[in-house]
């Protein structure tokens, strides 16, 4: 079986807000999820999870109001005061960042825009060889974190990422 | 030419030690660390440590590109590689020279030229000091049996691109040289990317003896006097001392100008070892190899001269001359260097690494300790096993001895398995304080006796 993920939460969420009923069970395999509405809102925090082998609680989510608030932050100046949630793209190797392919050229990304998994989004150099970074997760760039020309570490964060999964359930919750 | 800012290619003992001096000579450092050194205290100790990659060595400590890379992008101006990883790599220097940086180490052409050890033997011999009696290169296992009868037998077979105790093996009886050879041409060509192999007696009675030397840009070139280097087991240095106690004032002139002789050969420059296997059956010494670096045991000498080896190094690979001649350069006294390494001795010497739970060095008049490890530190398993050089100095060899003993008694860690025990089995041993002993006495003696 696969892997649950955030999104298949935010579903399994959406499920229940959407439907009359109050609680709901849930069986995947060893996985069992009971969840209970409370007033008007149901979140995972509240619910019980268990899982008879692993044991390990699905992946935490921020309750919905909160995760609303991070995307109005998003769009504001002063944003991402609180970076926790946001998925980081880390240099695999150490050289030279660069955001565009060449020099004047426009760069890969900018903050803000929605990127594929698969999309580069930047370059690392390393004594003349081009090493490009793919994003490895999509969703939205919420932040550029290194400088163009400047040498970057070994795992040193260069873009932080507000994963697709976040970004549709908050673009959902506040149309 | 100018060093301001010092990229510390290394880890552990040596990357603080090279930090140390720096920051005596108030230059700025740098220190790559891999992601398993991110904690450690050269990190800690230099003006900034820089992420070069994953805790295996081959993908940081070992990529020449990645350490110009990291040098260029923090504003170093000179490299300095410590011993093991890159010391001795003719690229890395080459790499330096192309990117405008100063690499505080002998020249790329010094290197090559010493990194093999054919050419290293054929020049010792065309100047006239003796190599031991061995063959030239042997492509063939009857090529081997030829050469190897011809000098009697045991022999030792060792690969052209060895060299720090590694490539070599013993054949005792001319029916294993077939299968040793083969053996070990398939070892040369996996280590070194070269199968190259040569024969050289054995030298039943023999003791290490080696010579450093410092060479500057404008030609000149001194000794710091010999190291005794016997106590070795499988060729891995364990206990050195300076000055040998088996050298006479005759001996010791005629090893140490041996020695500049063959770096003034090679227009060396920078600090290097010239290694001698000393017969002492016939009182006879031979060239063994030249190491192309600075080495593990060099405060031994410091101890014994007073001489600052890796501010020297600096000081030349700025350009400058070097700030001492050779008639300043005095012994004085007597000092010794037990290795304590993450190895337990009960096993075999098998690698111990882990958490240090207790770190309590020894303190005291006398007693110098090189070393990375603090109480909570983690000694990773992907390095070499060194945590510290315990070294003393003494008026003379019973001083040093005594102050050896008291520093290995008072020396605790817990934690991880070390060698101290069998130090101080040595230091104990009658043979050792009486200076029986040859570079097979370890292995043929005290390894059985030890434990029981």
């Amino acid at each position: 079986m696969e892997p649950i993920t955030q999104e298949d939460v935010f579903l399994i969420l959406k499920l229940i807000e959407e439907s009359k009923y109050d609680e709901m069970h849930l069986e995947i395999g060893d996985l069992k999820i009971d969840l209970k509405k409370q007033g008007n809102r149901a979140s995972v925090a509240d619910s019980k999870c268990v899982s008879e082998k692993t044991a390990k609680p699905v992946v935490p989510v921020p309750p919905p109001e909160k995760m609303k608030k991070d995307k109005r932050a998003l769009d504001t100046a002063d944003a991402l005061t609180d970076e926790s949630g946001l998925i980081p793209i880390k240099a695999s190797l150490l050289g030279t960042f660069y955001r565009a392919p060449k020099p004047g050229a426009p760069a890969f990304v900018e903050a803000g825009q929605n990127i594929a998994a698969d999309d580069t989004v930047c370059i690392i150099e390393v004594m003349k060889l081009f090493n490009t970074v793919k994003a490895g997760v999509s969703g939205r760039i919420a932040k550029i974190c290194a400088k163009d020309g400047e040498m970057v570490e070994f795992q040193q964060t260069l873009f932080l990422v507000q994963e697709a999964g976040d970004l549709d359930e908050g673009m959902r919750k506040s149309a | 030419m100018k060093v301001a800012r010092v990229f510390v290619a290394n880890r552990g003992e040596i990357a603080l030690r090279i930090i140390g001096a720096c920051r005596d000579l108030g230059i700025e450092t740098i220190v790559a660390v891999s992601a398993a050194d991110r904690e450690s205290k050269p990190a800690k100790a230099a003006g900034r440590a820089v992420c070069i990659g994953p805790p295996q060595a081959i993908h940081s400590y070992l990529k020449v590109q990645t350490i110009i890379a990291a040098a260029l992008g923090s504003g170093a101006d000179a490299i300095h590689p410590g011993y093991g990883f890159l010391a001795e790599r003719p690229d890395l220097a080459e790499a330096c020279e192309e990117n405008g940086l100063i690499f505080i180490g002998p020249t790329a052409d010094n290197i090559r030229k010493m990194g093999d050890k054919l050419l290293a033997r054929e020049m010792s011999r065309k100047l006239g000091i003796p190599i031991i009696p061995g063959s030239e290169m042997v492509a063939t296992s009857d090529e081997a049996q030829k050469a190897a009868t011809k000098l009697g037998f045991p022999v030792l077979i060792k690969a052209a691109a060895g060299g720090g105790g590694k490539g070599i093996k013993t054949v005792n009886a001319p029916e294993k040289i077939k299968e040793v050879f083969e053996e070990a041409s398939g070892e040369a060509l996996a280590a070194f990317g070269d199968g190259r192999l040569f024969i050289e007696r054995y030298i039943p009675d023999a003791r290490h003896i080696e010579v450093q030397i410092i060479g500057d840009r404008q030609g000149h070139i001194i000794h710091l006097f010999e190291r005794d280097c016997s106590l070795q087991r499988r060729y891995q240095k364990m206990l050195e001392e300076a000055p040998s106690p088996v050298m006479t004032a005759e001996l010791r002139e005629r090893i140490c100008d041996a020695a500049v002789r063959i770096a003034a050969h090679i227009g060396y420059e920078n600090a290097g070892t010239i290694e001698f296997v000393f017969d002492q059956d016939q009182k006879r010494f031979y060239f063994l190899e030249m190491n192309t670096r600075i080495q593990v045991e060099h405060p031994i000498t410091e101890m014994v001269t007073g001489v600052d080896l890796v501010k020297e190094q600096i000081n030349v690979a700025a350009g400058n001359p070097l700030s001492i001649s050779q008639a300043d350069v005095k012994v004085s006294g007597h000092s010794i260097e037990c290795r304590i390494n993450a190895e337990s001795p009960d096993r075999n010497f098998h690698p111990s690494p882990g958490r240090i739970d207790a770190w309590d060095p020894p303190e005291g008049e006398g007693i110098r300790i090189d070393s990375h490890c603090y109480a909570g530190c983690v000694v990773p398993p992907y390095y070499d096993s060194l945590l510290a050089k315990l070294v003393t100095w003494g008026t003379d060899r019973f001083d040093a001895v005594k102050k050896m003993q008291y520093a290995l008694d008072h020396f605790t860690i817990s934690g991880v398995d070390t060698t101290v025990p069998f130090h101080q089995h040595i230091l104990k041993n009658k043979d050792y304080l009486e200076g029986r002993i040859n570079t097979r006495w370890i292995e043929d003696t005290v390894l059985g006796e030890y434990g029981k």
